[in-house]
């Protein structure tokens, strides 16, 4: 469905895509995710084609990007916005005409959606009448209105109230069950732990991680004890099988060495002291993405994603 | 074709507009207050009453000018309320003058003529008074005094004034045109006025579509629908849609124009108006207007986009677009010496510069038509023009409508010309 192949992209002295390669199947809901300059909207512009790669390839339904790419693509970008004068039908109309689909089709789908989003009564108004969660509604039907087969979403949950972000995962549920490719672009990560099957971690323009998101949990999951332990925790910071110990009052979490049994370890803090609660841990995507991260030596720099 | 469907909305959100209206019905009515206020200001001053007192030393021009200033003004009244002040000599006059400057101050007269005993050896005379610059009064007052003064030294020659007037009588030099072989009576004033009306027409119209393609795309950028749109269009359909959207609008307003001015000639013409005076709005001009029009819009609509792309508010834009406005506000200042010498250097090289050329070639080919080469090459450089402009501003306009912030430097917009 999307390939993308070594793709480069500088500016200036900033390499904001380094080496990416990434490849997506048709169907269902795939994560790009990322911190705030991480290189995922510039990685969507290029796949846009608004902006193109200094070098790589880039091949979408398996074809390299034409004009006519476009129209099989929804796209919502980070920066959207709406032209205020104009009347909601006619706006939805416009968008749908410059995807390629006629007037008269992009007007009775419209229509459709409006009645889904129960704005059916704003058609004839002026988009600068919307209330800002209206606007978003409008702006998540125009994305969709030309039933593309592929639907780029990018940082879609910014600046949503909770019906609205529950509104736009039902949309994308709803996509994913229709049979469409989503990609999810996001800073959120744990925001999009249950929509996503497939996701790609980005850091400073390359791939850190890449694959089944069940998969990696389970990887990184098996290596993370979750205890509430009251008694000395001496005995689990010095206890050959463990890696690192964080504690957080009487609630430890404990990180285990590879291959390590989980259950040696429960025994070791038994031995030694209460346990009241015990749990072979998940691992947040957010902490994943962290340990990967330093684990091959980078850095995360993104004040946004350490404080969350 | 998706650059039309730009083009489409551009053009239907705008005429549909009030604004639009407004400007259509408005524009020319502000045309003809800003022409006809002037003449109709410097009327009304000779719509006044002059009352007016002459000291004659010569005992004699006074009564006489009584009997030639007998003007009427519109409503029927006389221009000039005369009355002779009788004063036994100059010292008299003098000593009598406080008096007189009272009178002209606290309105009860608007002046007074002092006519010395020699007028007619040393040609001086003296008009006191509050509206100096009612120079129709004044030119009136002077002509008749020159008259009886004339006349006077006439007869003291032995010579008789009427005849002397005939024998001295101008030569009516009347000005044809030859153009293209044909005779056309040509009327300085006319050629002058009616190519005003064409270059304001073509400067005002240029400057403001193309303004509206600059602020169309600042307002694209704020309310952040341009990557929505270029995720549909490229930046070539963009740009292209926008120009020829509201370069249309720009047609409208001209044919509605058109419908109106032809009426009101139709009209004039029942009225019994001339046909002569009409003819300056040939079809060949009114095609020329409309082909320079299109030129000029492109050309200028191109460099005010590329303006607004690098550009975030209305404001900032406007220290940018400056010297392009300059530019285009240079051939409104120069009709004068183009007609007055549509054919000399000055003229023909300023219409070869794309800059000047929309306005400064039409002007020529209203008043004389150039060789057809060089309305040719004219076009030539014109379309060259419109489509460096259109490559330069194309590059700027794909990287510079997606950023926000801080606006690029002129280095850094040179390296995107290169670059893109």
């Amino acid at each position: 469905m999307l390939e993308l192949e070594n793709v480069i992209k500088t500016y200036d002295e900033l390499r904001a895509v380094d080496d990416l390669s990434v490849s997506i199947e048709p169907g269902g809901i795939y994560g790009l995710l990322g911190p705030n300059g991480a290189g995922k909207s510039t990685t969507i512009r290029m796949i846009m084609g608004i902006i193109h790669p200094d070098e790589g390839r880039i091949r979408i339904f398996d074809e390299p990007f034409s004009e006519k790419t476009k129209e099989r693509i929804g796209y919502l970008p980070e920066e959207r916005g709406l032209y205020r004068r104009m009347k909601v039908l006619e706006h939805l109309v416009f968008l749908g005409e410059i995807k390629g689909i006629s007037s008269d089709v992009a007007a009775k789908r419209a229509a459709e959606w409006l009645e889904r989003v129960d704005l059916d009564e704003w058609a004839d108004k002026n988009v600068d009448a919307l209330s800002k969660g209206m606007q978003q509604k409008i702006q998540f039907v125009s994305t969709v209105l030309h039933d593309p087969e592929l639907v780029i979403l990018d940082e879609p949950f910014t600046g949503l109230d909770p019906i609205n972000t529950q509104f736009l995962k039902d949309i994308v549920i709803d996509m994913k069950d229709q049979g469409k490719t989503v990609i999810l672009s996001t800073h959120l990560m744990d925001q999009v732990e249950k929509l996503c099957e497939k996701i790609c971690l980005i850091n400073k323009g390359k791939k850190v991680l890449e694959g089944d998101l069940s998969r990696i949990k389970l990887d990184f999951s098996m290596n993370v004890i979750n205890l509430k332990f009251s008694g000395d925790i001496k005995v689990l910071e010095n206890h050959p099988e463990v890696e690192k110990v964080r504690s957080f009052g009487q609630d430890l979490s404990v990180t285990i060495k590879e291959g390590a049994d989980p259950a040696q370890i429960l025994r070791a803090a038994l031995d030694k002291g209460k346990v009241d609660r015990y749990e072979v841990g998940e691992m947040s995507l957010h902490d994943i993405f962290i340990t990967k991260v330093k684990e091959e030596g980078g850095e995360v720099e993104d004040e946004t994603l350490k404080n969350s | 074709m998706k650059l039309l469907k730009i083009a489409k909305r551009e053009y239907l959100q705008r005429v549909k507009k009030k604004s639009f209206l407004i400007g259509t019905i408005l524009g020319p009515v502000l045309m003809g207050v800003m022409i006809l206020a002037p003449a109709l200001i410097l009327n009304r001053g000779g719509q006044r009453q002059t009352r007016l007192e002459i000291v004659d030393m010569t005992g004699s021009i006074s009564s006489e000018l009584q009997e030639s200033l007998t003007d009427t003004l519109d409503d029927g009244r006389m221009m000039f309320d005369i009355s002779p002040l009788e004063v036994s000599g100059r010292d008299e006059f003098e000593e009598f003058k406080g008096e007189l400057n009272r009178r002209v101050s606290e309105g009860i007269i608007d002046g007074y003529l002092f006519i010395p005993s020699d007028i007619t050896t040393e040609g001086k005379a003296v008009f006191y008074g509050k509206r100096v610059g009612d120079i129709k009064s004044i030119g009136r007052i002077r002509s008749e005094l020159t008259h009886s003064v004339v006349s006077r030294r006439l007869s003291s020659e032995g010579m008789d004034y009427s005849v002397v007037k005939d024998l001295i009588e101008k030569v009516d030099l009347k000005t044809i045109q030859v153009e293209k072989g044909e005779e056309k009576e040509s009327d300085f004033d006319f050629l002058y006025f009616s190519s005003f009306i064409f270059i304001m027409m073509l400067y005002m119209t240029i400057l403001m579509w193309g303004i509206a393609v600059e602020r169309s795309i600042i307002e694209e950028k704020n309310n952040r629908i341009i990557e929505v749109l270029l995720s549909s269009v490229k930046p070539f359909d963009l740009l292209g849609g926008k120009i020829l959207g509201v370069g249309s609008v720009g047609l409208t307003q001209y044919a509605i124009w058109g419908v109106f001015a032809a009426g009101l000639s139709a009209y004039g013409l029942s009225m019994g108006g001339t046909i002569a005076k009409f003819s300056a709005f040939s079809p060949v001009t009114i095609v020329f207007f409309i082909v320079y029009y299109l030129l000029g819009f492109l050309f200028y609509s191109t460099m005010f986009a590329g303006i607004g792309a690098i550009c975030n508010t209305d404001r900032e834009a406007q220290q940018l677009q400056t010297p392009v406005v300059m530019a285009l506000a240079f051939t409104i200042i120069i009709p004068m010496m183009i007609i007055q010498n549509p054919d000399g250097t000055f003229a023909t090289v300023i219409s070869m510069i794309p800059f000047f050329t929309p306005i400064v070639m039409f002007m020529r080919i209203n008043v004389l038509t150039p060789p057809a080469w060089q309305i040719a090459l004219s076009i030539l450089i014109m379309l060259g023009s419109i489509y460096i402009a259109g490559q330069v501003a194309a590059k700027i306009f794909r990287i510079g409508i997606l950023m926000y912030g801080k606006r690029p430097d002129a280095r850094e917009i040179l390296k995107w010309i290169r670059r893109a």
